[in-house]
This record gives C-alpha cells, structure tokens and sequence, in this order.
C-alpha cells in the first residue's frame, strides 16, 4: 500500500444527509457509520435545563437533543429538520445553521490522536440528487468556514443515488431513490447522468395520506390524524398488488385469508379492516401508480392528488407511475447504454420495503416484482431489478469509496459538480 | 399354524405362522376412529409389512364395512375382515405377497457394473484430493511472496506533493479496508477521474 492510499485508508470521512438520519463517520468505522438525527434544536438560553447543563452551543445536534427539549410548543419553534424534503431553501439561515452544526459535530467526534502525521480529512458528503445548485455552493463554503482547526484537507459533494451505486458496486444502473417526500429516478454510466434523471413528487408520505384515508372508512377517524400511527398501520397491513383488479377481487371473495388486523404494541389499540380488507392493497399500489380510477374516489373527497411541481431547476412529477419514470429517464440516454441501464434496476430507501407475507404470494408482491411487472406493461422485458445491499448504509458506503478512490489532484468542477475543493495542505 | 412372539409385534396387530407362510393382521377397533391419524397409521403399517409377511389382512368393526368398497383392497392384495361381537368373516381373501425387487436383489450376486463405477469414483475422488493439494501450496506460495514484497521507498507524506498518487486496483487485499471495498469495479473506475478520455456522458 503506497503512503496516499495508506493516509485515505485511515483519514476518508464520509457525511450521508438523510431526510430524518445524519449518518457520519471516518472509513475506520468498518461497516457502520454514527447515526444521529437530522435535526438541531436551538435551547432558550433563559430556561433552567439551559443553564443547568452549562451549555454554550447555540444549536444543540446529536444525542444530547432529548436532554434539552421542553414543552411540545417547543418543538414547533426550536426543533429543526433542515432537509426534510432533500431541500433546504436558499433564505432559511437557521437550516444552515443546523446543517453547520452537524458537520463539526461530526468532525469533532473523530478526532485524530495528535502528531501522528494528519493533516486533515478527506470528506465526501451527500446530497439529494434534487438539491440544486446553490445547495451545494452553500455546503462548500460552509466546510471552508469552520475549518480553522484544519480538520478538513479537502471536501467534495456527491448526489445520493451515486452513491448508492458505488456502494452497490455497480458502474452502470439506474437508482430509484424513494424517501417520504419524493422519489428520483438516476441514471449511472461511470457518472451520474444528470440531464436524464426524473423525479416524482410522491413518496411515503403518500402513502400515508391513502391509509388514513382508509382508516377514517374503515371508523378510525380519530387515529387517522396521528402520523406515527398511520405510519405503523401502513408498515403493518399495507400490501403491493401483482394486479390490483385481481388482487382486490380475490380479497373480496376470501376475506378471512387476506384480513388486515393491527394491535399497537403496549396498547390496547387494534384497527382490524374486516370485510374491507381488500383495501390494503391499494396503499401500495398508490406508491407505484396512482393512476387506477379507485383512486379517483379518494381524490373527489379531498385526499391531495400528487401534483407536477417546479423546486429549483427540477420538475417533479406528480402522477407517473414508477415503470413511465424509468423508461422516459433510460430514453434519455443513448440509446446503445438503455439495454445495459434496464439489465440493472437498484431500489434504494425506506419506501420500497414492502413485505410479503406467507400465503399471500399469490397476489402480493415485492417492489423489485411490482417495478419488473410495470416495466413489463411498457414492453420492457429484459429488466433486471433490485434492492440495494445494505439500504440503511449504502449511501455512507458509496461515500467512503468515492472518497478513498478519486485522485487528489481531480478539483472541483462546477460544471461536473465533481471532484475536490481543497481547505488546507 | 401358530401365533409369533408377542415381542415382535406391536399392539393391535396379530402375526401367523401358516406352514411357511407368514400371516399378518392389523386390528382398527371402533375407538381407533376417533383418532384420525390412526386410520392413516393403520393402512401404512400394512404397507411396510409387505416385505416380512406373505398375507396381509385388515381386521375392522363391522360398522366400517358399510362405509368402504371392499374392491379398493383387492389390486394391493391386502385382506379384509370385518368383526363384531359374534363372529369375524372374511370379506376380501389376500393374495400372495411377492418381496420387493430389491429385497430379491440383494440376495443375489452384486452387480458388476457397480464395483466398476464404484472405481471410477474412487480414482476421482483421489485425482480431487491431489488437485486441491497441490492447488493449497500454489496459495501459500503467492501469500509468502506477497508478504515480502516491499517498497524501497521511504514514505513519506511530502511525496504526495510532488507525485501522482497511486491508487489502488479493485483487487486490493480487503485486510485494512471494510468489507463493502472488496471486488467493487468503482475503485478502478474512480481512480482514473480527470484523465484524458474520461468524460461524463451529455445524455
């Protein structure tokens, strides 16, 4: 091992920005990076917990959050997500300040033992691959700030489907990234092809949107509104439809076998759909295609229907299914690149965990299946489609080998959006 | 004629002697058929004992012979009598159990061409053992060799200055690096950003 490649073995430091999850840590930490929420909480400095922990910080990141929140009101106004949508808006100082915090926090909680030969960290951090570009203008300078402790030797921004397919370890594939707020469709030839991808505004949220809607049919109106709940109904009995006309005939012909039933743990609250069923089918079936006319009836009531929205540069679609996205991004490509891009499918993020349970696997099917089954309707047929490896970690992976991998003198491009910016050495 | 060991054989069954003939007969009593799995064990005995007995009857209540077609015994040969407090009839005769073919064989000479296979596989199995002996020595030969490999050069950090740094290919010993480096193409994909003819494609 030569002297650079032994130096980025121990000093490569990788930053995964999640919607919910900061997951952080130098390549030292093997499989695992920390994992701490995406959130900062700015303490009022007037309050008794305040000044019974002798904190100075004025953003409070990391395990030490639960310690100082107060009152629920408090949470409204001093607890901050900053990237709950992979997008944090130009004007909004107090996200970015958050954001600043985490990455010296993240920092500061690897540090090296001194005179051992470190001159600072080469970081790789993450973005959404909807984040436009002030976003990471804004990242850059941020890093260059608050590196007088040289910390940092140089620094680098890579998009979150990138580094799901180095971690992958796959050179050319598309990657769907599926999170709460939206989904991207990315394809990958070496580098990300950025002119190609294609976003949709409809992710686990939604998803939770229709199941409320279903509880409040079902009589549960009252817990439909608590968001936590109507998300461990959906995790719980939501179900993905071969075909959702066959699947919702079968349900209805056999409901004992397809019951959906549901008991919070530590509780005594149990939802049970009964003779209804059948409607679980359609909380999956809305993530991939919300196009069926059952769910006209959804809509005419008031659930929000998914619509197109222009966020910085990009057009995020609101009603294409999952198999459209993937062929009108692919058909963007050149065309002797499309076979090989449909020969490698990766699903990434926690909306695509969707379960089959035993005896079901007649009319239930995982997302891997339901995406080969659109693509199929399309008449794509060689298509090869999966789940990443390690879906919590694959991102922090792909970081960790961008970092280790790229050649120090490859600067920074805004054009490629690549390669390193240098703070110090 | 006359009644084997009680040892030999398990409850509800009786066992025969007819000149040389062996007789075997399996008992459903009424109580049997509330158990369901009884019925089923019954009939699978019978089955098992075609190659210890000669005749095979099936000995159940009266009451069952209302509830079957007797003709279902006869193409298996097995017997069946029908019994009540009064007196057991015959109502299906058995026939002449033959042994198994493999019973038959092994009482005979083995076959040849067995042990002729047999030997193939053995020579085999040996040429196998000296393939991946000889495949361990080769390993431990090129692990010895790249262990004492050195680099010369002293290292030292202001050489990253002057020089290009090398990168590792794909094929780099996992020993210091997590496990998730191991084979990935990336490593030698990355390692040649910004050279010439490494481009980014417009799509």
């Amino acid at each position: 091992m030569t002297a650079e490649t032994d130096y980025r073995s121990h000093y490569t430091f990788a930053m995964d920005f999640g919607t919910s999850d900061f997951k952080f840590g130098p390549i030292t930490c093997g499989e695992t990076p920390r994992i701490v929420n995406n959130r900062g909480y700015f303490p009022d400095k007037n309050s008794v917990v305040y000044k019974a922990f002798e904190s100075t910080d004025e953003i409070i990141v990391g395990e030490d959050v639960p310690l100082y929140l107060q009152s629920a009101d408090d949470l409204s106004s001093r607890l901050v997500y900053p990237m709950r949508n992979g997008m944090i808006d130009r004007a909004d100082d107090t996200a970015w300040r958050v954001v600043s915090a985490l990455t010296n926090f993240g920092l500061n909680s690897f540090k090296p033992e001194p005179n051992n030969g470190f001159q600072g960290y080469y970081v790789v951090a993450s973005l959404s691959s909807v984040s436009p570009r002030y976003m990471y203008e804004r990242l850059l300078e941020l890093f260059g700030q608050n590196n007088a402790n040289g910390n940092v030797k140089a620094i680098t921004v890579i998009p979150q489907p990138f580094a799901v397919a180095i971690g992958h370890g796959v050179t050319t594939c598309v990657v769907i990234e599926s999170g709460h707020g939206n989904s991207q469709v990315c394809p990958i030839s070496k580098y990300p092809i950025r002119a190609a991808q294609v976003v949709l505004n409809r992710g686990g949220g939604d998803a939770n949107a229709i199941t409320s809607e279903i509880l409040k049919d079902a009589g549960y109106g009252d817990l439909a509104n608590e968001e936590a709940f109507v998300r461990k109904v959906k995790e719980n009995i939501g179900l993905v439809p071969a075909d959702l006309d066959a699947a919702v005939d079968e349900a209805k012909r056999s409901p004992r076998r397809f019951r959906a039933k549901y008991k919070v743990p530590g509780t005594r609250i149990e939802i049970d759909l009964e003779k209804d069923s059948w409607s679980r089918f359609l909380i999956g079936e809305y993530v991939f295609n919300p196009n069926h006319e059952i769910f006209e009836s959804y809509f005419g009531r008031g659930m929000p229907r998914p619509r197109d929205v222009k966020m910085g540069d990009t057009i995020f679609r609101g009603m294409l299914d999952f198999g459209d996205a993937i062929v009108a991004s692919v058909e963007r490509c050149p065309v002797e690149l499309q076979p090989m891009l449909y020969r490698e499918v990766l699903l990434s993020g926690g909306n695509f965990s969707w379960t089959v349970p035993e005896r079901l696997e007649d009319t239930a099917v995982d997302a891997p299946t339901k995406i080969k089954l659109l693509l199929r309707q399309k008449g794509i047929k060689n298509v090869s489609v999966k789940m990443t490896k390690s879906p919590q970690f694959s991102v922090w992976h792909g970081c960790i080998i961008y970092g280790f991998a790229v050649p120090d003198n490859y600067g920074w491009d805004w054009q490629r959006l690549e390669g390193w910016m240098k703070l110090s050495g | 004629m006359h009644q084997t060991e009680k040892s030999e054989i398990p409850q509800n069954n009786l066992a025969f002697i007819s000149g040389s003939e062996k007789v075997h007969v399996v008992i459903l009593r009424s109580e049997d058929f509330v158990e369901r799995n009884r019925v089923i064990e019954a009939i699978l005995s019978l089955t098992s004992l075609r190659n210890s007995s000669q005749f095979l009857y099936l000995a159940a209540p009266r009451l069952l012979g209302a509830s079957i077609d007797a003709a279902v015994f006869k193409p298996y040969g097995i017997g069946l009598l029908l019994f009540d407090e009064r007196r057991i009839d015959e109502v299906v005769a058995p026939q002449l159990v033959q042994p198994t073919k493999l019973m038959q064989q092994t009482s005979q000479t083995p076959d040849p061409g067995l042990f002729t296979e047999l030997a193939t596989l053995k020579s085999m199995y040996t040429e196998m053992e000296r393939t991946i002996a000889t495949l361990r020595d080769d390993l431990k030969t090129l692990r010895r060799n790249s262990e004492t490999q050195t680099d010369t050069r002293e290292p030292t950090l202001s050489r990253i200055a002057r020089h290009e740094p090398i990168f590792p290919s794909p094929s780099i010993s996992g020993s210091q690096l997590p496990a998730f480096f191991s084979n990935n193409p990336w490593l030698d994909v990355l390692s040649k950003r910004g050279r010439s003819g490494d481009e980014p494609i417009a799509g």
